[in-house]
């Protein structure tokens, strides 16, 4: 009988214990869900977050902008051109190969012929293997943001993509158009494993056993990943406890999910900032920094941060948001009507005179909305707006092509760094270099002259200088129309910590999500 | 007949000839297709270069035969952004529709006959003026509107029904291609709003055609003989009168239902419901053109079907309805 | 018997007089005109116009509620506008889409629909299977092909100003197989009756047969066609700008109106979802009342295919 009631009361525990530390499950409605599983394919938001949760980079952003180590343990500088990282041991991939240099190395080479990725690792050499967990990294010239590089060398399994697939199609193959075996089959180092994957619907997600951070307090289980695109309903979804964290709230939704009993709401900044470009080129007008002034003068970005963002952004001055390298705390906002009248009258244009403008309308949060405010801010000074929003698809030809006067930029630095912005968007245009890519037509020489000197200026502080001088510069030029860094928001019912693990790179690390 | 049906497959193919020339006249208005394929940080060099290895930059007219013959077999083109045959990705998205339009045909059936025969028989009762006041109060509201109503209804309010996509699924074939909702409770209940707002729209006419159809029927030589004849009122109701309206009922019936199997879009993108209509209004918004115009081309093929049928229909039911080709 | 006494002591107006659903509507229908009509004169403020309009001013709730102002009786939405003026001036855009738009599908419809109802064989056939490529192609297509055509032959900075012609042709060119349709089966209907046997015995020529004789048998189902089109007109209209193909953000319709109602649906600045939707949701619900009553009296077989 005694026997009888221990066993029972064993069984008890056992499964009460099951039921307590039982499968957490976590279901995660997104805007947009990952286009593949091949984390090389596509540089862009969605595939870099599925590569941290499937795959493991060499080194992470921390929330406070430091790097972690993940699967290199340690690194040392070398000299000017070579950076060495010590790798993790006892890691496995997915498909139960150990992790090595060789993956590394693989991995990068591969990543360098990835038509997305090769651009940003221009600077780059390659990798150099020093034995079975050590590497070193080579640019070709001094380079200041290698570590910030590192977060993207992710290492997929070299033996598992080595050979042909069923179709007769080398494993290894990264192509955008067709059918490839890393499209959908995995094996990175990642803490989660993919169970089933299907575009566009439903990407689910399970633990990985072996997973070789242990000291994580991740408690999930099981990951859902479900895209929803429209806002609405993805508010909806997180109201109606269909899912449990959601990502890009939309501004005016923010009041009810912070009131919510259920929900908790949690902004973080993202370092994306949201310009209007002015095309001298199209309009003679623009041309005159005084006209170009006059515009940053008559749009009030604080009153649209405040109405049209709800207040959870900073407004911008410049490209660089704070705690970048470039961030120059000086710069003011300058919403001024009267004065924005004068410099028109200034310039000769106290009449005004009309322009086009265009914006995209699913690109950047209330995108569409900022246009049309800052078109009603406009007639005030005399410029009279024709506005043209478009879906991004549309919207992307129409920017390549110049089509307006006024054009909306968003610009999220790559290396999160200052010299990025200035890169893409204000360097005087050059077809050979690429430089100036989402350039539509200020040039300035000088600032090219910086921008260029800063990239392989390794003495930090110096290099600070510069980027804050560029910043100088480009705000009494009024080159572009700064409005606000824009954030990243994630709306999680309340039992989901979200807080700890999202940062302002949006890579939401939720291996790391605890579950209460 | 045989000539007619003959007849009517070569103007199918006319027809969806000139729906995929005009797709293809517009799809350079999309947008850019490589733009949605790489990040923004690829140079534009690059980009003309896949624009180029895609073909999207040949003439009209060699894209054109090209697309042409590769239809010949079977062959609509490949999707962009799944990278997959485009009809392969249309058929694993219609099962979605397809389930949704049954559900709401369903719906329709159920309530609209008995309504609609109610309110022929009793015209002024208040259940009959009530059902025709609500139905028109149905087709006045958007159905974008009704179906966020009903999500903050139900879903966000009182937590009784889901407030988006398809829910738990079950492989039906084992082979991936049609993924039912069905079949499990989850997948049910996810089922019903979706459902219910397609079929808001819908019902409201079926309940007056019904309605009027009865009415007429009832006016019948026939009908005031039946009852000359001293049969029982619901015999004379359900077998005389109801048997005869239900002919032409179907027949509407079965075109609506084809309307709206191409027509599921707003509805399907309130709810994120993974079927043809979110699933074009995607391949809108990133610009994937092949896939853009292999769904015209079998919205078409749909539409060309059923009104063939209908026709056909119409013939056995109305032989005064003259067909071309069966002097 | 002056027409307008012919009128008095028709069963048309004795009908009216007597059904006061018919006649409310009606009511209702008329103010609303008369509101759109004269919109630029009563309306506080202009919404179309971008000087007048300040963000600062976005979503103050309406004047009887803490925090509203009586500059603005029903609050202002997103954007700063008065409510109460802009959907005024969005009900004025509404009609004047819905209306034209209407009129441009019956005059490409009536024309089709005779002339292959009376003509037959190849030439019904090629319009009828003209009508099912113009149906089978979802309009979303269509407002995107002629956008585009448009912003080449007139470039981007006109928008604002061809966006109402914009979305008449393209919504009269979606729906126009339904009259085409309708007509076609009355005219097949019609063909073989007497009198348009006689007609041709006499030598009238087929246009005249067609405008003078068998039109008119067809007017009623026009008539009854056309109200429940100019609603359809509305949410159509409301349904593009929902997917954002619409009136331009600045000008904005009903149906933008309600789009930016959804999108707040959450917020809790109920007056921008619940305002427009019921100012559209009252149009368009007056109309088809009237519809329906209109197809009582004339009573046309209309929903058979």
């Amino acid at each position: 009988m005694k026997k009888l009631v221990l066993l029972l009361l064993c069984l008890f525990m056992a499964f009460s214990f099951t039921a307590t530390a039982g499968a957490k499950t976590l279901k995660v409605g997104l805007a947009a869900d990952p286009v593949s599983l091949d984390p090389q394919v596509q540089l862009s938001g969605g595939m870099l977050q599925l590569s941290h949760w499937v795959f493991d980079p060499l080194v992470r952003w921390t929330q406070d902008g430091d790097f972690e180590p993940r699967l290199a343990e340690k690194w040392e500088r070398i000299n000017e051109y070579r950076v060495r990282f010590y790798l993790r041991k006892g890691v496995k991939f997915h498909s139960g190969n150990t992790f090595t240099a060789k993956d590394v190395k693989w991995s990068f080479d591969r990543m360098k012929k990835s038509v997305d990725f090769k651009g940003l690792l221009e600077p780059f050499v390659g990798i150099g293997i020093i034995d079975d967990y050590t590497v070193d990294v080579v640019t070709t010239k001094p380079y200041a943001l290698l570590l910030n590089m590192a977060t993207y060398f992710f290492a997929m399994d070299s033996e598992f993509y080595t050979g042909t697939d069923e179709n007769g199609q080398p494993k290894d193959a990264c192509k955008k158009t067709t059918h490839t075996f890393a499209n959908d089959n995995e094996s990175g180092t990642g803490v989660f494993k993919i169970k089933s994957y299907e575009q566009g619907v439903k990407t689910v997600m399970k633990r990985f056993a072996d997973y070789w951070d242990k000291d994580s307090k991740g408690n999930v289980d099981k990951f859902i990943l479900n895209p929803i695109k429209a806002n609405a309903t993805r508010v909806a979804a997180l109201l109606s406890g269909d899912v449990d964290v959601i990502d890009q709230v939309p501004p005016q939704d923010y009041k009810r999910l912070r009131s919510d009993s259920k929900t908790d709401l949690v902004t973080i900044n993202g370092g994306r900032i949201i310009t209007f470009q002015m095309n001298g080129n199209r309009v003679k007008a623009f041309k005159d920094a005084r006209v170009r002034n006059a515009v940053v003068y008559a749009i009030n970005n604080a009153g649209i941060v405040k109405k049209i963002m709800k207040g959870t952004v900073e407004v911008a001055t410049q490209q660089s948001p704070p705690g970048y390298a470039g961030y120059k705390a000086s710069l003011k906002p300058r919403y001024d009507l009267e004065k924005a009248k004068a410099l028109m009258k200034e310039a000769g244009y106290a009449d005004g005179f009309e322009i086009t403008m265009m914006a995209p309308n699913n690109r950047y949060v209330n995108d569409a909305k900022i246009a049309e405010a800052s078109a009603q801010m406009l007639a005030k000074i005399g410029i009279k707006v024709n506005l043209k929003t478009m879906p991004k698809a549309q919207y992307w030809d129409e920017f390549d092509a110049k089509a307006a006067d006024m054009m909306m930029i968003g610009w999220h630095s790559d290396t999160e760094d200052s010299g990025n912005f200035s890169e893409f968007l204000v360097m005087c245009y050059d077809k050979a270099t690429g430089f100036g890519q989402y350039n539509s037509g200020y040039c300035n020489p000088k600032v090219d002259e910086l921008t260029i000197a800063a990239q392989s200026e390794i003495d930090l502080d110096k290099r600070a200088d510069m980027l804050k001088e560029i910043e100088q510069i480009l705000y009494d030029d009024a080159a572009f129309v700064p409005y606000h860094w824009q954030n990243h928001a994630y709306g999680a019912k309340k039992n989901f910590k979200i807080k700890p693990i999202i940062n302002s790179m949006n890579f939401p690390y939720f291996g790391d999500l605890v579950i209460k | 007949m045989f000539a007619f049906i003959i007849r009517r497959v070569i103007q199918a193919i006319l027809v969806m000839l000139v729906i995929s020339l005009v797709g293809f006249s517009i799809k350079s208005n999309i947008g850019d297709p490589v733009r949605d394929l790489v990040g923004e940080r690829v140079t534009p060099e690059e980009r003309a270069q896949m624009a180029e290895k895609l073909g999207l930059n040949d003439p009209f007219f060699v894209q054109y035969t090209r697309f042409l013959k590769n239809a010949l077999h079977g062959d609509l083109g490949t999707s962009f952004i799944y990278r997959k045959p485009a009809l392969e990705v249309i058929f694993r998205h219609a099962p979605a529709t397809i389930e949704l339009v049954l559900g709401a045909a369903l719906i329709i059936a159920l309530f609209s006959f008995p309504l609609g025969v109610y309110s022929a028989l009793y015209p002024r009762s208040l259940l009959s003026r009530f059902t025709m006041g609500f139905s028109t109060l149905g087709v006045s509201i958007p159905v974008f509107l009704t179906a966020i109503m009903f999500i903050y209804l139900f879903a966000v309010t009182l937590h009784i029904l889901p407030s988006y996509g398809r829910g738990e699924t079950i492989d039906l074939f084992g082979n991936g291609y049609w993924q039912t909702g069905l079949l499990t409770i989850d997948g049910l209940k996810h089922l019903l709003l979706p459902c219910v707002s397609l079929a808001s729209i819908m019902m409201p006419l079926f309940i007056r055609l019904i309605r009027s159809e009865m009415m007429e029927v009832l006016e019948t030589e026939y009908i005031k003989y039946a009852w000359a004849k001293g049969l029982s009122t619901r015999r004379i109701w359900l077998v005389h009168a109801f048997k005869n309206t239900l002919l032409p009922v179907v027949t509407v019936f079965g075109v609506q239902i084809g309307i709206m199997f191409a027509f599921t879009i707003l509805t399907e993108t309130v709810f994120q419901w993974q079927g043809m209509g979110f699933m074009f209004l995607d391949a809108i918004q990133r610009a994937d053109i092949s896939l853009l115009i292999a769904y015209l081309v079998v919205v078409a093929s749909v539409f060309v079907v059923v009104n063939t049928v209908v026709d056909i229909m119409y013939s056995f039911i109305n032989p005064t309805v003259r067909i071309a080709g069966t002097k | 018997m002056t027409k307008l006494q012919k009128f008095k002591e028709s069963y048309f107006l004795y009908s009216f007089k007597r059904d006061k659903v018919a006649m409310a509507s009606f009511i209702i229908l008329v103010i609303l005109l008369i509101l759109a009509v004269t919109a630029p004169w009563i309306a506080p403020m202009d919404p179309y116009g971008a000087n007048n309009i300040d963000i600062m001013n976005s979503e103050i709730p309406p004047m009887w509620s803490d925090g509203g102002e009586s500059q603005f009786p029903l609050g202002t939405d997103n954007m700063g506008r008065d409510m109460f003026s802009t959907m005024l001036y969005g009900l004025r855009t509404s009609i004047i889409i819905g209306v034209c738009a209407v009129a441009l599908q019956a005059g490409i419809g009536i024309f089709v629909g005779l002339t292959a109802g009376f003509i037959g064989g190849k030439t019904d056939a090629f319009l009828m299977r003209l009508a099912d490529i113009q149906f089978s192609f979802p309009y979303l297509m269509l407002a995107i092909f002629i956008g585009a055509i448009f912003q080449v032959v007139f470039g981007v900075g006109s928008y604002e100003r061809l966006a109402v012609p914009l979305l008449i042709i393209i919504i009269g060119l979606a729906e126009w197989p339904v009259y085409a349709r309708t007509i076609r089966a009355s005219v097949i209907g019609e063909v073989n009756k007497e009198y348009v046997e006689a007609a041709r015995i006499i030598g009238l020529s087929r246009p005249t047969i067609m405008v003078r004789h068998v039109l008119p048998n067809s007017l009623t189902s026009v008539m009854v066609i056309s109200t429940i089109q100019i609603a359809n007109a509305v949410m159509s209209e409301a349904a593009l700008s929902f997917l954002g193909l619409g009136m331009p953000v600045t000008k904005p319709s009903l149906g933008s109106l309600i789009q930016s109602g959804f999108e707040f649906i959450f917020s809790g600045s109920w007056w921008i979802t619940v305002f427009p939707g019921v100012w559209l949701i009252l149009f368009v619900l007056v109309i088809n009342l009237l519809g329906d009553w209109l197809r009582d009296v004339l009573n046309p077989k209309l929903y058979k295919g």
